[in-house]
């Protein structure tokens, strides 16, 4: 099981910890408490082939559900309250539409040009129509090849920033024989970086009213301006596609929540956070906190998990380069951070619905899309329907609302090749720039598409997310047209032990700590996980 | 494009490591931005160009109407007046012509007379032509015995009537052969005689071609008035006109020339009626074109104010031709499509011309002039135009005379361009082509394509290269990536034909690739400084600037010992050249091979061969025959006798030439290196630097030219002592050493000389520090300076620590020169490093091994890495280009005697595909692949894309046995021990795990069906699930480790595709880059392929 056995350290306060203590009569509660709040429809059932109940009783006959005993067995025997409250699990109504991202069959015969080409091929009518608003519809729109010399004029282009520190493949190979290791930054960001647009036919070097610092490779916007007879071009302004156009959401009638959470960094060596996930585990299956925290874990409709569910030092970069000799009866060094996860996503699923997306640091494929991962690892938990196996991004419907994002890479690559810091207003900035990840494929693995980017935002997303910030962030905004967005910054759970509670029916978000219990932050180690 | 990098020239083996260049250090990314470059140039030439909008596209026809872009022409020349202004200008070439007399000048004043010209530029950037009259060639021949001043005109008369007898034809219709013969007082340069000074007859004749005749029939056996017929043996007959012109008029290459006021005429434009013998017109398309008598002009040494360089205008340009599916693009069927040009003025950072002149429409390119024609013709003509109106002093590009210039002319002749091949400076002298062979002992024989462009230099960077540097591959992109650290596009040229007939935009990428191949010659002139040196050793030595490209090293030393000579009255012979027999070289103390871990000291006399020929006055002139010495009365004081037992005499008799010209030499660069540590203008730097290194280069080349036997004037009892000396000073030093550091003379080690070459030894001192053997070594070479007479100086050079000494010639060890506490490099002698018919990956691998060994100083480290290397190899894990070798296609497969790996592949390659097959020319790369037991090695060749294409296994075997295990053996023999390093490191377990590909052509596959095996175990599987029922358990760990596996290669895969898409500079367009020489070529090409076959592999595990 995934928690050690202290499950309520004596040095907890809180009086809500203590609540929870008490309904159920103290820390020794039995192991075989099966979920207090339960999904009542969709338990698995025997119809379910290979994956069905009875192999998942074989695999650990302790947390599995047992068939017949569903009404009955949420009033703990022994319990001094006569009437066993049983809290059914809200149930929206949810459509995975993430097929963009899925790819099936890959070929690796093409190159990335196409993606650029495609991207710059889509948006540019949608980037000419904004141009148009903010101009003037008389706007002359240019391409580079027609341009005249000090002609005020709109060009649409895709960005390339020229960057000097930017690390190069080719540098590494030839200091790899003279064993100069290139420093890691945190930023490849300099003085000397430079702004290029290219359109589809040339390119040409931006001056003026534009934040070098602040845009990233392969971005799509247009500019507006002038080419001095220098060869560059001033810019005097430039719009980007903005928010694209949005389904309104249903309105419901009752508070649902999505609790959004990402970087568990299983394997890894934050035992803190191995505690925090068992509480936040305990809490969302209804096993913590009086009867009015366990309603309330029962809104709790869905659990998004936004990868990185391993840790980073399970990725064994040496084996890839080391001598085969030497690695060959080794195994990966996620099999027993993937053997935990299951265990652990099998509590979660057995009671509600989880979404789980991969990581950079989760064994699947590195190239976004991530695909989803695969279920043999997971022969506990994958026997449940509830389980989603999700990709990277990943997109949702809920009861309505849109969910969009990813687990953090797009974010923080253009946080590595930009002058933005904050992972929510690189998020917000993605947004407007209408791409999930403008930075794929230049310096963001990205599978070489064909005839599409699946990252250019068609739809407005209600709830727009990115995994593994460093901190929780997120705040509302509102689109020209109206389009209503909640962006969060999901923050990075074993750094953090935070997760984030989105209202589906408000829109609102609210972190929610499970902290722990290191000294020095007494203040903040009261569990707050109110909502 | 690679196919017109031919001529190669003969692979360069052997040598040091030294000349590799640093990869890392400062890197630019900038191949990714090279338009945007060519924006910036703009930037700075705005101040000079009017306001003109749009971009420079000049429509087709209008090229030379008004509005010719006016920076291609020179600077406004200001009025000259002769009689009032003074004209000073750099000389930069210098050739002779026969032409018609100009009254007034000095010299003969009818018929043909020779004139030397002289093409240079002012500091104003203006270009002189400048005529110079009145010298003429001489010869000398000693006066026979009675001869006085009443046989002159008898002499004369006889020997007129010879020559004119002896010509064939009489075109030029001369009367007069024999100018003037006087009695002069002269000595004959080649040995002692006792200052004899004796009658020599100075002929002059009256052309130079007629002094090869003249002397033919003096040898011959001549007659003349009372004397009987006898044999004239002649002096300096064989001196090229122009070298005894610069040698008489005390002019050296590059040199600054005045021509004081009064004493010159300037020439006018004039038509072709209104010149007259005293008023000739200009016939250059230089700015000033004056005449003036040769004892007129003064001419400035190289030395303060006149070190410096005029302006000169330095042209560099490419073409491109639209070559036909699998044949070298020929010049009566193919067309130029594309020629970019670049104009930079030396010594300024960046070009300020560039345009590109193209067949059919081309988009503009911001920063450079786009110049469109309809008619290859009038393209041709145009830039021909072109480099006439921008009057280029030097031209240059890559490869440009051997392919670019020829295709150009012989391409211009097929379209009929009559106005084309006059690319000269001289109106009316059409550039023809001619083959020329030379061969040298430093470069072996090469053959050549010669165009003559009176007054321009033709400065070639790729022979320029090829002269210079040793290097693994010639191609401009190797060369750039080498020197510049950028990779350069390379675009296969059977697209450049598809981009030519795409539209205006394909064209235009054509065009910046074309521009870029343009650019990159001068930046690597500049960046190695290759004018700058070549122009200090002109200087120095005093030949013509083109001397240097087109001729050996002789002639170098001829032209100085021709000025030495002067100055005494002494005059050189001609000598028939005879193959002699070889004489015995430099000694080497036989190494005690070994891994030294401590410092081991290294003494070296500098410049060795030039200080014995100074300190033992060893010259031509002081030379004395056997018996001489008797005979002249010299007492053995007077002489002394060299350990090979000939006999000089001493300076106190008589001072040699040569070691006159070697002081020279040598005080030249001390005070050029004097001045090089005081300055610090970087550009004066360099030519400081240039110049020191031209004076040491040349210093040593007087060694060469005493014993270069087909040479000039071969004296091998000068060479011969020469080494004789250093063989006794090597031994000597040896026992002197070896006596004084002794535990008995209180030190605290005996000391051994490990090994010695030529001109240094290494000792091992017994000390355990750096700095104390840096003492040491210091306090022994002063005091076995002490027993050698000055100059020759023993001086402490550096420290070796560790040293690794593998045999003669062959040693690497970590220097210490400058600080005891960190080294300066890594030095490597005779190792492996360079070596092209190596594959990369044996350099690489015992470069790294050496690393390990002597800067972490970890043995076990580097046998360690060895090992993995191996097993790297064994398992197909080595990126296949560390394992291509590359070898130039000189012939085709029937001139070719003995069969060869190369070839063979080539021609099968024209089987497969004779679009993309290697032409003669280009250089071939294979890789040897396995074949059954029994196939001849050449069979195994192959082009190392098909391998990757269909799954061809490599011959490991072959690499490791062939190719790793000598060179492996040899570094780690003397620290694992001879048995022992071959059992740990060519067997044992790493050795044990292969991965055995299965070819996807040939053979067996034909009938084999392939059935899936489980991932886990190998079982045979019935279906195409990933693993068997046993294994399924262990599925989730095997799924990891290949998805993990896929994981890493698609990381590969991103970084390498999008390295390569940022190097061609487009996002929106494919790669179309071919470069073989680009060390992510093959990469991308195996990750692409090993990623298919990964995600093949996971996706069996079902989604």
């Amino acid at each position: 099981m995934v928690p050690p056995p202290q499950r309520f350290p004596p040095e907890l306060k809180s009086p809500l910890q203590i609540s929870a203590a008490q309904s159920y009569g103290g820390p020794a509660r039995p192991q075989e408490s099966p979920p207090r709040v339960q999904e009542k429809a969709r338990r698995p059932s025997p119809g379910h082939g290979p994956r069905g109940p009875i192999k998942a009783a074989m695999f650990s006959e302790v947390s599995a559900p047992r068939e017949g005993s569903s009404s009955l067995l949420l009033c703990r025997p022994g319990s001094e309250d006569p009437e066993p409250s049983v809290f059914d699990r809200v149930q929206p109504a949810y459509s995975p539409c993430a097929e963009r991202f899925k790819l099936g069959e890959r070929s690796f015969n093409r190159q990335y040009a196409h993606i650029y080409a495609t991207r710059l091929m889509q948006m540019s009518p949608l980037l000419t129509e904004r141009a148009q608003q903010k101009w003037g519809a008389d706007v002359r729109v240019r391409k580079l090849c027609d341009l005249q010399m000090g002609e005020q004029c709109c060009i649409v282009g895709t960005l390339f920033k020229h960057m000097e520190l930017q690390p190069s493949i080719l540098k590494e190979i030839s200091e790899e024989h003279n064993l100069l290791p290139q420093p890691p930054r945190t930023k490849y960001i300099s003085e000397s970086d430079e702004l290029i647009l290219e359109d589809e036919l040339q390119r040409i070097k931006l001056e003026g009213n534009i934040d070098v610092e602040k845009f990233v490779t392969g971005s799509v916007i247009a500019i507006y301006g002038a080419e001095k007879n220098d060869g560059k071009f001033t810019v005097e302004d430039f719009c980007t596609a903005d928010l694209p156009p949005q389904t309104p959401r249903t309105t419901l009638s009752s508070d649902r929540f999505v609790l959004l959470l990402s970087g568990l960094g299983l394997g890894g060596s934050h035992a803190d956070s191995m505690l925090a996930l068992q509480l936040l585990v305990d809490m969302v299956t209804g096993q913590l906190g009086d009867q009015g925290e366990q309603s309330g874990a029962a809104t709790i409709s869905r659990v998004l998990l936004a990868g990185n569910l391993l840790s980073q030092s399970t990725q064994d970069k040496d084996a890839s380069t080391k001598a085969k000799y030497l690695t060959k009866k080794t195994q990966a060094g996620t099999v027993d951070a993937m053997r935990l996860l299951d265990e652990m996503l099998m509590q979660l699923v057995a009671s509600v619905p989880v979404d789980v997306m991969p990581g950079q640091y989760d064994p699947t494929n590195y190239t976004l899309p991530q695909q989803p991962l695969h279920h043999c690892m997971f022969p506990l938990s994958s026997t449940y329907p509830t389980l989603q196996l999700a990709s990277n991004p990943h997109q949702a419907t809920l009861d309505g609302v849109r969910i969009l994002g990813t687990s953090g890479q797009n974010v923080k690559d253009i946080q590595k090749y930009s002058s933005m810091d904050s992972h929510l207003e690189i998020l917000e900035n993605t947004l407007r720039l209408r791409h999930l990840a403008p930075t794929a494929p230049d310096t963001l693995g990205c599978y070489p598409f064909y005839l599409k980017d699946p990252f250019i935002l068609e739809e407005c997303p209600h709830v727009y997310f990115s995994g593994n910030a460093p901190s929780y962030q997120a705040k509302r905004i509102t689109g020209a047209d109206g389009q209503e967005v909640l962006l969060v910054a999901i923050p990075e759970f074993s750094s953090t032990q935070t997760a984030c509670l989105v209202n589906l029916r408000t829109l609102e978000c609210e972190p929610i700590r499970f902290s722990s219990f290191s000294a020095g932050d007494d203040e903040e180690s009261e569990m707050n996980i109110s909502h | 494009m690679d196919a017109k990098r031919r001529n190669g020239g003969p692979p360069m083996g052997g040598a040091s490591q030294a000349k590799r260049g640093k990869t890392g250090g400062d890197w630019e990314d900038s191949p990714s931005i090279f338009e945007e470059e060519l924006a910036l140039f703009e930037e700075a030439d705005m101040e000079e160009r009017e306001g003109q909008a749009g971009h420079d596209v000049i429509p087709v026809g209008e090229l030379f109407s008004a509005d010719l872009n006016p920076r291609w022409r020179r600077p406004q020349a200001a009025p000259l007046n002769p009689d009032s202004d003074t004209l000073v200008f750099q000389q930069i070439d210098l050739d002779y012509y026969l032409g018609a007399a100009v009254a007034g000048m000095p010299g003969q004043s009818q018929g043909n007379v020779p004139i030397i010209r002289m093409f240079g530029v002012t500091d104003s950037g203006n270009s002189v032509c400048c005529h110079v009259h009145g010298f003429a060639p001489y010869f000398y021949t000693p006066a026979p015995n009675g001869f006085t001043s009443d046989h002159l005109s008898e002499f004369k008369r006889e020997l007129n009537s010879a020559v004119l007898k002896d010509m064939r034809s009489n075109k030029d219709n001369i009367s007069v052969t024999v100018l003037a013969v006087d009695i002069t007082r002269k000595e004959s340069m080649y040995g002692y005689h006792g200052k004899r000074i004796v009658d020599f007859l100075c002929i002059t004749m009256a052309m130079p071609r007629l002094i090869a005749p003249a002397k033919r029939l003096l040898e011959q056996g001549f007659k003349f008035g009372p004397f009987p017929i006898q044999s004239f043996s002649s002096y300096e007959a064989n001196i090229d006109f122009e070298i005894r012109f610069m040698v008489d008029s005390d002019v050296v290459g590059c040199c600054w020339i005045e021509l004081p006021k009064g004493k010159y005429r300037v020439r006018e434009e004039r038509n072709v009626g209104e010149t007259d013998t005293h008023h000739p017109g200009k016939v250059s398309l230089c700015q000033y074109e004056v005449d003036v008598g040769w004892t007129q002009l003064i001419s400035h040494p190289a030395e303060g104010e006149y070190q410096r360089i005029a302006p000169l205008r330095v042209l560099s340009f490419d073409i491109e031709c639209a070559g036909r599916k699998g044949i070298f693009p020929e010049a009566e069927k193919d067309p130029v499509i594309q020629i970019a040009s670049m104009v930079q003025r030396q010594g300024e950072k960046e070009p300020f011309i560039r345009t590109v002149f193209t067949l059919q429409s081309c988009s503009s390119i911001v920063g450079s002039q786009v110049l469109c024609f309809t008619k290859e013709s009038q393209l041709l003509q145009s830039w021909a135009e072109f480099v006439r109106t921008v009057d280029a002093d030097i031209i240059t590009g890559y490869n440009i005379q051997n392919f670019d210039l020829p295709y150009l002319l012989n391409r211009a002749a097929t379209l009929k361009v009559h106005l084309f091949p006059y690319l000269g400076r001289v109106r009316g002298i059409k550039s023809v082509l001619r083959d020329s062979s030379f061969q040298s002992k430093q470069m072996g024989r090469r053959e050549n394509k010669i165009l003559n462009m009176e007054g321009r230099v033709q400065f070639d960077l790729f022979q320029v290269l090829l002269r210079d540097y040793k290097l693994r591959s010639y191609t401009l992109n190797a060369v750039s990536f080498h020197f510049l650290q950028e990779q350069k596009e390379d675009v296969q040229h059977s697209i450049i034909t598809d981009l030519q007939n795409g539209n205006e935009q394909t064209r235009r990428r054509l065009a910046v690739y074309c521009l870029k191949d343009a650019y990159l010659p001068l930046r690597l002139l500049q960046k190695l400084m290759c004018v700058i040196n070549y122009m200090e050793m002109a200087r120095v030595t005093g030949v013509p600037l083109t001397y240097l490209l087109s001729r050996g090293q002789q002639i170098k030393v001829v032209s100085q010992l021709l000025r030495q000579a002067m100055k005494q009255g002494l005059v050189m012979p001609v000598v028939k050249p005879e193959g002699g027999e070889d004489y015995t070289g430099a000694t080497v103390i036989e190494p005690e091979k070994g891994y030294y871990s401590v410092p081991i000291a290294t003494l070296d006399f500098s410049s060795l061969y030039p200080s014995i020929m100074m300190a033992h006055n060893l010259c031509y002139t002081t030379l004395l025959q056997k018996g001489s010495a008797e005979k002249l009365g010299l007492t053995p004081e007077d002489f002394i006798k060299t350990p090979t037992g000939d006999m000089f005499v001493k300076s106190s008799v008589r001072k040699g030439l040569l070691p006159d010209i070697l002081e020279d030499l040598l005080s030249a660069r001390k005070k050029a290196k004097a001045e090089l540590k005081k300055e610090t203008d970087p550009f004066k730097k360099q030519v400081l630097d240039g110049r020191q290194l031209a004076l040491k280069i040349s210093a040593n080349s007087v060694y060469g030219f005493t014993g270069a036997q087909v040479g000039k004037l071969p004296c091998l009892e000068i060479s011969q002592s020469v080494t004789g000396f250093g063989r006794q000073m090597i031994e000597q030093t040896k026992q002197l050493v070896e006596s004084k550091y002794t535990i008995s003379n209180g030190y605290q080690a005996d000391a051994k000389v490990i090994y010695g070459d030529t001109d240094s030894v290494m000792v091992k001192l017994g000390v355990d520090t750096v700095s104390r053997a840096m003492e040491v070594g210091r306090e022994a070479a002063e005091w076995v300076s002490s027993h050698f007479t000055p100059p020759i100086k023993l001086e402490f050079e550096k420290v070796y620590y560790p040293y690794l000494l593998i045999n003669k010639k062959r040693y690497a060890g970590l220097y210490f020169s400058s600080s005891a506490d960190t080294h300066d490099k890594m030095d490597c002698k005779g190792i492996e490093t360079v070596r092209r018919d190596n594959c990369t990956l044996v350099a690489n691998l015992i470069n790294t091994c050496l690393q390990t060994i002597l800067i972490d100083r970890d043995p076990q480290g580097a046998v360690a890495h060895a090992k993995e290397v191996i097993s790297d190899l064994l398992c197909n894990r080595i990126d296949i280009s560390q394992l291509v070798i590359t070898k130039e296609l000189t012939r085709t497969a029937q001139e070719y005697a003995g069969k060869q790996a190369h070839v063979e592949l080539a021609e099968r390659m024209k089987k497969r595909d004779a679009g993309s097959a290697p032409q003669l020319g280009d250089r071939v790369p294979y890789v040897i692949i396995k074949a059954a037991k029994g196939v001849a090695a050449y069979m195994k060749s192959e082009d190392p894309i098909y391998v990757l294409e269909n799954n061809i296994p490599i011959d490991t075997q072959y690499y490791l046995e062939q190719q790793l295990s000598k060179p492996l053996l040899r570094i780690f023999e003397p620290i694992l021990g001879e048995s022992k390093a071959e059992s740990v490191l060519l067997k044992g377990d790493h050795t044990r795990c292969k991965t055995v590909l299965t070819s996807r052509v040939g053979g067996l596959m034909a009938f084999a069906t392939k059935r899936s095996t489980c991932i886990g175990c190998r079982a045979v599987l019935k279906n195409d699930a990933a693993v068997c029922d046993f294994c399924k358990k262990k599925e989730s760990e095997l799924y990891q480790k290949e998805i993990f596996h896929l994981s890493t290669l698609e990381e590969r895969f991103s970084r390498l595709w999008t390295q390569c898409q940022r190097c061609q500079g487009s996002l929106h367009e494919d790669v179309l880059c071919t470069s073989r020489d680009c060390p992510i070529f093959y990469m991308r090409k195996k990750v692409q392929k090993d990623l298919d076959d990964q995600e093949k592999l996971v996706s069996r595990f079902g989604w």
